[in-house]
């Protein structure tokens, strides 16, 4: 059975989200933050060959394995699915498209009930989801919609961004009577580091005009967001604020200014990314000038991806979901709290 | 005179220094000049602050490239850096969690490193398996025992940690100062130790080093655990200067980096030929090069252009240098 999720398909490069080669390392600290997803309507479900039955087993396929969101996804997945008496199995993709492929096509084979997948190329994943539904089996997207599908999970690409770049932008008006230098770590080579990076730097410079840009570099990883600040501090040792597309790079950049001489508190200083990582909320727990995260609650994510197959196979109407996206600063230490202990 | 006499003598001739070395590094003039264009294009390049940047970014670099050229140069290769490099980070990191003393992390992280390179030595210089082959298993298997043991991200290792990438000595970074000495012995190893003659004898012939008299398994083995060795404790270097460690993707990539900067340095893949001066200016042309490009706030994928043109003209030049020296 072949559910449609759309009328119009996506352009190829719009739903392309990483090269094999030079994105995939790229693509590892992003998706590390569990990203967001291509706008993209989705029809209702409709029950599967297994619809109306209780799952037994569900088939998560999140291809980024070396991402710490790997192992707390598959951690609090297999914690929810127990739950409901269902069995989670995963693949080891190893961020390898082709990988990931061919164990996509493996569980179809072994009719894996229902297969909950984050595509890393989705024109690869079409067939292979329409395979699947021609077997009579549930396929759930994750941070996308493909045309074949039985529903999504979704999160906001650009959403993350737009918010780190409002409340910089805020505190720079505020704190800088918006004056200053700031510095872009961005990634532009996959669609969730473009939208991320889009709506971080519109957003800024829209609520910001009076602030300087100095520099927009590519850095997802601490080591290069450290190198990169490094270098940028050279030539601007006043600069102010510094945001990340990844809380990976933006922690990196907080490293710098530190080893540069910056006071962990420093009034005149604001770093923020995206992502909800772990050392970036210590650091906004602890009231440095880290002061800005844009994250995903990976329990949400995880119950998603346990209830959304769920709905689908009990025939609901509306069973894909939006997880959404938050900022957190250093006001919200209950909030951060919380997704500390969901990483722990 | 034979070839293996030249690379035997080689090291010597290196010591003397001066305008041979200049004939020989060819890639000296290539950073002289990039040095100075990226100051008068940006006026700060030269900056203390931005020097000392590049010097700390680069510590990690040279401290792994030594032992590595080492291993190259006998004619062996170690693609595991890598994944042992975030091993010893995590290990350290995690110990200094633990409360443990920062040179008891930095020993826990030393010791796992020997571990890996011994595991790679035996493999490779008793078992006879290949090179690469087996590191390149190792470096697979040693990033899947990274993220099983430690899965979650490690950070805020306290302030006794913190010491070793962040202190200075005599107003030197202290990762500056670690990869000076690593240089240094890597040197006068090179130079002046019997085993020294004994890395070139094995990387020009190897049969021919054996009915020398020379141990062919001993040396690389332990040039094996020293690699080992000395990715972990670049690993426990950069946790300490970034308080904090990912068992994903910590040092991911870093082996080609490392590769690249002791093959333009001059070190024949073959084996048999190379400095620690080449591997010196192979460091710090890839550390300026990455480091002016951002000066000069060169976008993305030019960057990516002028770095990848510049690695095969340095790579190049390299690669002529010898020939014309001899």
């Amino acid at each position: 059975m072949i559910t449609p999720a759309s009328s119009s398909r996506p352009t190829a490069s719009r739903r392309r989200f990483l090269t094999l080669t030079a994105g995939a390392l790229a693509t590892t600290a992003l998706t590390a933050t569990a990203c967001s997803a291509p706008a993209k309507a989705t029809a209702s479900a409709k029950p599967s060959a297994s619809g109306g039955k209780d799952l037994t087993k569900i088939g998560l396929d999140y291809p980024f394995t070396q991402l710490p969101l790997y192992s707390t996804l598959v951690r609090l997945s297999t914690a929810a699915a127990k739950k409901h008496g269902i069995s989670l199995i995963t693949t080891s993709d190893n961020a390898g498209a082709d990988t990931q492929a061919t164990n996509l096509r493996t569980w179809v084979t072994q009719k894996v009930p229902a297969i909950v997948s984050f595509p890393m190329v989705f024109e690869a994943a079409e067939p292979i989801a329409r395979q699947a539904l021609d077997a009579g089996l549930i396929w759930v997207t994750y941070g996308g919609s493909l045309d074949h599908q039985s529903a999504d999970i979704k999160f906001s690409f650009s959403k993350g961004g737009t918010l780190l770049g409002e409340a910089a932008a805020k505190w720079a008006q505020q704190k800088l009577g918006g004056k200053g230098k700031i510095a872009f770590l961005t990634d532009s080579t996959i669609e969730l580091g473009r939208e991320r990076t889009k709506g971080m730097i519109d957003a800024f410079t829209k609520a910001a005009p009076g602030v300087d840009v100095v520099a927009q570099e590519q850095a997802i990883d601490p080591d290069t967001g450290l190198s990169k600040t490094k270098a940028i501090l050279a030539r601007h040792p006043d600069l102010n604020l510094v945001l990340g597309v990844t809380d990976a790079a933006a922690y990196g950049a907080f490293k710098a200014l530190q080893q540069a001489g910056r006071s962990t508190d420093d009034a005149k200083t604001f770093v923020g990314g995206q992502d909800g990582a772990a050392p970036s909320l210590l650091a906004i727990r602890q009231g440095t000038f880290y002061r800005a995260s844009a994250a995903l609650a990976p329990d949400d994510i995880a119950a998603a991806i346990v209830d959304v197959p769920r709905a689908v196979a009990a025939g609901k109407s509306h069973p894909s979901v939006e997880v959404p996206i938050a900022l957190v600063g250093p006001g919200d230490t209950a909030r951060i709290n919380q997704l500390l202990a969901q990483n722990a | 005179m034979t070839t293996a006499d030249t690379a035997l003598f080689r090291p010597r001739a290196l010591a003397t220094g001066g305008l041979a070395a200049v004939r020989r590094h060819p890639l000296i003039l290539v950073l002289a000049a990039m040095v100075l264009v990226f100051q008068v294009s940006t006026g700060s390049f030269l900056a203390p602050a931005n020097l000392s940047g590049i010097a700390t970014d680069a510590a990690a670099l040279a401290v792994v490239a030594v032992p590595l050229a080492l291993l190259v140069i006998s004619g062996y290769l170690d693609l595991s850096v890598g994944s042992t490099l975030a091993l010893g980070g995590l290990v350290a990191g995690r110990l200094a969690n633990e409360g443990q003393s920062p040179a008891v992390a930095v020993l826990g992280a030393l010791a796992v490193g020997a571990a890996v390179g011994a595991v790679n030595g035996v493999l490779c210089c008793y078992l006879g398996l290949s090179p690469f082959i087996v590191t390149l298993g190792m470096l697979t298997a040693v990033r899947g025992l990274d993220q099983q043991l430690f899965p979650l991200p490690l950070s805020g290792f306290g302030s006794g940690f913190a010491w070793l990438g962040g202190a200075t000595i005599a107003g030197i970074a202290a990762p500056v100062v670690i990869a000076a000495l690593v240089l240094v012995a890597g040197a006068l190893f090179l130079a002046f130790a019997p085993g020294g003659r004994h890395v070139f004898a094995i990387g020009v012939n190897r049969e021919a080093a054996h009915l020398s008299g020379i141990n062919i398994r001993r040396t690389p083995f332990l040039l094996f655990v020293a690699t080992g060795v000395a990715a972990a404790l670049a690993g426990a270097v950069k946790a300490s200067v970034l308080d904090s460690v990912v068992a994903g993707t910590s040092g991911a990539g870093f082996e080609l980096t490392v590769l690249t900067a002791v093959l333009i340095g001059g070190v024949a893949l073959t084996g048999g030929s190379g400095s620690i001066l080449g591997v010196l200016l192979g460091v710090l042309f890839l550390g300026g090069l990455q480091n002016g490009l951002t000066l000069l706030n060169v976008p993305t994928f030019w960057q990516q252009m002028a770095q990848g043109t510049a690695l095969v003209a340095g790579a190049a030049l390299a690669y002529l240098a010898p020939r014309t020296g001899r």
